[in-house]
């Protein structure tokens, strides 16, 4: 995506496991961000245990926000000739590769990178591991060298690199991160005074903006922050890609906030114990991926019935069962939403980004409150792994609404109806131990003070309660903004989650062209704002639906809402959809 | 044949040549064609016209590298062969990676011959084989006022008219040995130095230089140099072009334990002692039985039907190289015989 009016360079640094491809990515990032570029992330590693495979960060840099990592790359760092030759077809036109010019041995036909240098392409070989013996005596440091060398060849501030190589190893020792400097100098000086440039990547050793608010963050590390920062104490969950990271940071930070960390046998225990933290009145949650969330299934149903507060994020993955556990996807919704049995309703939220990964988990804890209820946060492998430049969220985050929290008044305990129907839906909750207010919280239908009652009449008051609160959330929740262009449209683009990035970034392209476009993009993905839809859908010549998915499962929502047939994006390229496959599809549209 | 790997070194107009006859005789094998040149295959005798601007790069390409891959033919440009092992059949490339041949073709070409007498200032000098030369050339003639051509080729003669066009002064100093491949009498040297001052350059006969010095350049900021010459001529010039003409471009073979003459030596099927290796073009010494001699010839036109013949056998056919028509060059009314150099305007 090189932009050369701006700065828009998208890098892949890519190894063995032990290269250190991704620790010069993380150097990389957070030396740009500090710079005051924007970036965006994404580490890729297959699925296998790490130590056998390749690793790639690939990183996104740019003088604009960033709506998405970029499909294909400017850069190649090749760390690992045999990994990184198969990364190849992931070049842009004129990309730019960097290799190791002087390997201790004569490698096998077709097994380096500098063989396969076409026209079209831009080779600099640099001795990365003979600098790095220089530097350090082991080759251990050919991602520090590298990292000069970039920075020579593109003219990236290099003491904003240093002081991120420094701030990392001074942990280990001084001694240590010397040696790195000096051989991040080394590249620096072997691109300087030894290569000609050749490509027209040119930071211009250009500062656009040092910032020290700026925060280098997963989608991830949103979420466990937002745990944190919204008073989670109790957070009980089984690894699995790509949720473990949640609990990784939750077991260290958790427990300093008088939380608890349980790591259960599965996760129908993970959700069994939210769900008694939940009832407890503590604000609880769960973190897992699509197999996971399928084995929650039914404990979701009684936390629906029993009207207890739960979070649950699940990370969506390639599937179904096992799948794809390193590759990213949006197939979950259906079981999001329709997951459930009986008539099971359950709001569903959908970040677009890693900022919005954390505004939406301390909302979510809102709403599960409000309106007592579960709710799932749909994340995806992408989006909980990428990492961007963001500055923290704060104050208290009303654009997504405000929550009253409703809790029975002790002193009106007689006659405790825990279940009372209300003109919204809500009935004010207590919490257990609060004397006079304890009722019994089942899975069974029942009446008003929760004690079992299967007869027909109650158990249609009593649904009709459920999703009566469902659609008091609907109408307290802001409806989607239509962006782009206003009144009659050559194509509306609708999206949800990690996709929004990619539409967003279609809807900029195509508003350089003579094509009016506007997007609509919810983040409550149920119960869907159905009006907004109509009305946007009722604007739209065409109208397209963008989503990782095969299915269509939100297209087939979207449809059953605008009771028309919508141009759907629906692939699973186990990677985000590149924006230019939206920009293809809608350039290719009748206006 | 499946299993054959055919490799060639060079990518000019003799190992093109060959491609196309391998292709289509051997349409199953493997051919690695491997060049030192990170561009496409192109016509040399045009490099002038990127000098002058006249060309943009891409119009001298002949082949672009979409066409080797339609052929499936694996193109390995900007890549050095250096060193070859014949035993075990392999390449050592610069950039560290082995490449294996069951039979091998060598196309490498010539390069700029520098006398002996002249090799102390090999720093100094200009010269143009390939693109990057051009380039360079090219980028070294913007401050450029005066350049100082010595030696003589034909290569040369075609520069010497591009400067001129472009607006340079040139001095050539033409050597009497060197005007390659053309044996000057004294007679023709006078014509040439006539026709080349009807066409505004300053020609000096019977001359050579005994020594160049960096100096500040004629424009401001520019570097120059000062040229003294044997009879004591003192010369200020910005750019010193040097045109001794080609030999073949072998250093790299010496350890092989190929037969190194000037070229590679090769029988008149283009095969060399060792029966699985071949050479074609500008690099190849050729057993001629006619004149029980071998011989070394430097063209565009030869080094084709060189190419073309080397292929023949190593599919196994049995074809000769004969010596190829000889062209003349027409300068001026001036005809003079150039061997196998075919005259291209
Ligand atoms: C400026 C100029 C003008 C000319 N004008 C004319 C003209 O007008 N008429 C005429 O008949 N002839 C002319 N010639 C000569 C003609 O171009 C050559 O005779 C012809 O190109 C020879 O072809 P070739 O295939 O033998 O070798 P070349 O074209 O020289 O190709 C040699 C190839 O070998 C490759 N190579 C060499 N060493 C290695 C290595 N170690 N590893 C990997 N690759 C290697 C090179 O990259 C190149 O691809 C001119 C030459 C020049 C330089």
């Amino acid at each position: 995506m090189t932009e050369l009016n701006g700065i828009d360079v998208t890098f892949r640094i890519c190894g063995a496991a032990g290269d250190g491809s991704l620790a010069a990515g993380s150097f990389l990032n957070r030396a740009a961000a500090r710079m005051g570029y924007h970036i965006m992330n994404i580490d890729l590693y297959p699925a296998e245990i790490r130590g056998f495979g390749k690793s790639v960060a690939h990183t996104r840099i740019s003088d604009r926000p960033v709506q998405t990592p970029g499909s294909l790359a400017d850069c190649l760092v090749s760390l690992n000739d045999l990994h990184a030759i198969t990364e190849l077809d992931t070049l842009a036109e004129g990309a730019v590769i960097l290799y190791d010019s002087k390997p201790p041995n004569y490698v096998e036909e077709d097994e380096a990178i500098a063989g396969f240098i076409e026209p079209g392409m831009i080779g600099y070989g640099i001795p990365l591991g003979e600098l790095s013996s220089i530097a350090t005596k082991s080759a251990r440091s050919r991602n520090i060298v590298a990292l000069g060398a970039l920075s020579g060849i593109f003219h990236l501030p290099s003491e904003y690199l240093r002081d991120a190589i420094r701030e990392r190893f001074t942990r280990k020792s001084e001694e240590i991160a010397e040696s790195n400097i000096r051989a991040f100098d080394l590249g620096l000086e072997y691109a300087n005074t030894r290569l000609v440039k050749a490509d027209a990547i040119d930071f211009e050793e250009r500062v656009p903006g040092a910032r020290d608010d700026v925060v280098i963050v997963s989608g991830n590390e949103a979420v466990a922050r937002a745990c944190l920062d919204a008073g989670v104490r109790l957070y009980a969950g089984y690894p699995i890609t790509p949720a473990t990271k949640i609990m990784e940071i939750l077991a260290k930070e958790l427990p300093k906030q008088g939380g608890v960390v349980v790591q259960t046998e599965d996760e129908i225990s993970a959700i069994g114990h939210i769900i008694g933290g939940g009832f407890a009145g503590k604000r609880s949650i769960t973190a897992t991926s699509g197999p996971g969330l399928s084995l929650m299934s039914e404990f979701l149903n009684l936390a629906v019935m029993a009207e207890v507060p739960v979070v649950v994020v699940n990370g969506q993955r390639g599937g179904p069962s096992t799948g794809l556990p390193t590759k990213t996807e949006q197939s979950d919704l259906n079981i999001a939403v329709f997951g459930g049995s009986g008539d099971s309703p359950r709001p569903v939220l959908a970040p677009a980004d890693v900022t919005e990964c954390h505004k939406l988990t301390v909302k979510a804890f809102e709403v599960a409150e409000a309106f007592q209820t579960p709710v799932i946060l749909l994340t995806d492998l992408f989006l909980a792994n990428r990492v961007e430049d963001i500055t923290w969220p704060e104050g208290d985050l009303a654009i997504w609404g405000r929550y009253e929290n409703r809790i029975a008044d002790p002193v009106a305990a007689e006659d405790f109806k825990r279940f009372v129907i209300t003109p919204d839906g809500v009935s004010p909750r207590s919490i257990p131990g609060t004397p006079g207010l304890h009722y019994p919280a089942t899975g069974l239908e029942h009446d008003e003070r929760g004690m079992p009652e299967y007869s027909p009449e109650n158990h249609l008051r009593m649904t009709e309660k459920r999703y009566l609160k469902f659609n008091t959330l609907r109408d307290a929740w802001p409806a989607p903004v239509p962006e782009g262009a206003d009144g009659e449209l050559d194509v509306g683009i609708i999206s949800w989650g990690s996709t929004i990035g990619s539409a967003r970034e279609a809807l900029e392209h195509l508003h350089t062209t003579d094509m009016n476009a506007g997007g609509l993009f919810p983040r409550l993905i149920w119960p869907l704002h159905e009006d907004a839809l109509k009305e946007f859908s009722s604007r739209s010549r065409n109208l397209i639906v963008a989503e990782g998915n095969y299915s269509g499962q939100f297209a087939n929502m979207v449809e059953a809402v605008v009771c028309r047939e919508v141009i759907r994006i629906t692939e699973i390229p186990a990677g985000p959809i590149p924006s230019e496959r939206i920009i293809e599809v809608a350039g290719g549209l009748n206006r | 044949m499946a299993s054959e790997h055919y490799v060639i070194i060079g990518n000019g107009v003799a190992a093109n040549a060959a491609v196309d006859i391998l292709r289509q005789g051997d349409p199953d094998s493997r051919i690695t064609v491997i060049s030192r040149e990170f561009f496409p295959f192109y016509y040399r005798h045009k490099l002038r016209f990127v000098i002058s601007e006249e060309l943009q790069e891409d119009q001298i390409v002949v082949r672009p590298p979409a066409h080797y891959r339609e052929q499936n033919i694996r193109l390995r440009l900007g890549q050095e062969v250096q060193r070859v092992d014949l035993k075990e059949k392999t390449l050592y490339l610069k950039h560290m990676e082995k490449v294996h041949f069951t039979r091998l073709l060598l196309c490498c070409g010539g390069w700029p011959r520098i006398p002996e007498v002249h090799y102390t200032y090999r720093h100094h000098f200009t010269i143009v084989k390939g693109l990057s030369h051009a380039r360079e050339f090219k980028e070294k003639l913007a401050g450029v006022k005066r350049v100082l051509m010595v030696g003589g080729d034909l290569v040369s003669l075609r520069i010497t008219e591009t400067l001129l066009r472009m607006g340079r002064e040139v001095l050539f100093l033409i050597d009497r040995d060197s005007f390659w491949p053309l044996t000057l009498t004294d007679e023709i040297r006078t014509e040439f130095a006539e026709r080349l001052t009807k066409h505004g350059a300053e020609v000096l006969i019977d001359d050579e230089i005994t020594g160049i010095e960096e100096v500040a350049g004629i424009e401001e900021g520019t570097s120059g140099y000062e040229v003294t010459t044997r009879r004591e001529k003192r010369i200020s010039c910005d750019l010193v072009g040097a045109f001794f003409g080609l030999v073949p471009n072998v250093e790299f073979l010496f350890s092989s334990g190929l037969d190194i003459d000037r070229g590679i030596l090769v029988d008149d099927h283009l095969q060399s002692r060792n029966p699985d290796v071949y050479a074609a073009g500008d690099c190849a010494q050729i057993w001629n039985p006619a004149i029980n001699n071998y011989w070394v010839s430097i063209g565009w036109e030869n080094a084709r039907l060189l190419g073309e013949v080397a292929a023949r056998n190593m599919l196994g056919e049995s074809a000769t190289a004969g010596a190829p028509k000889e062209s003349a060059l027409d300068y001026e009314g001036l005809k003079i015989n150039t061997s196998w150099w075919h005259i291209y305007d």
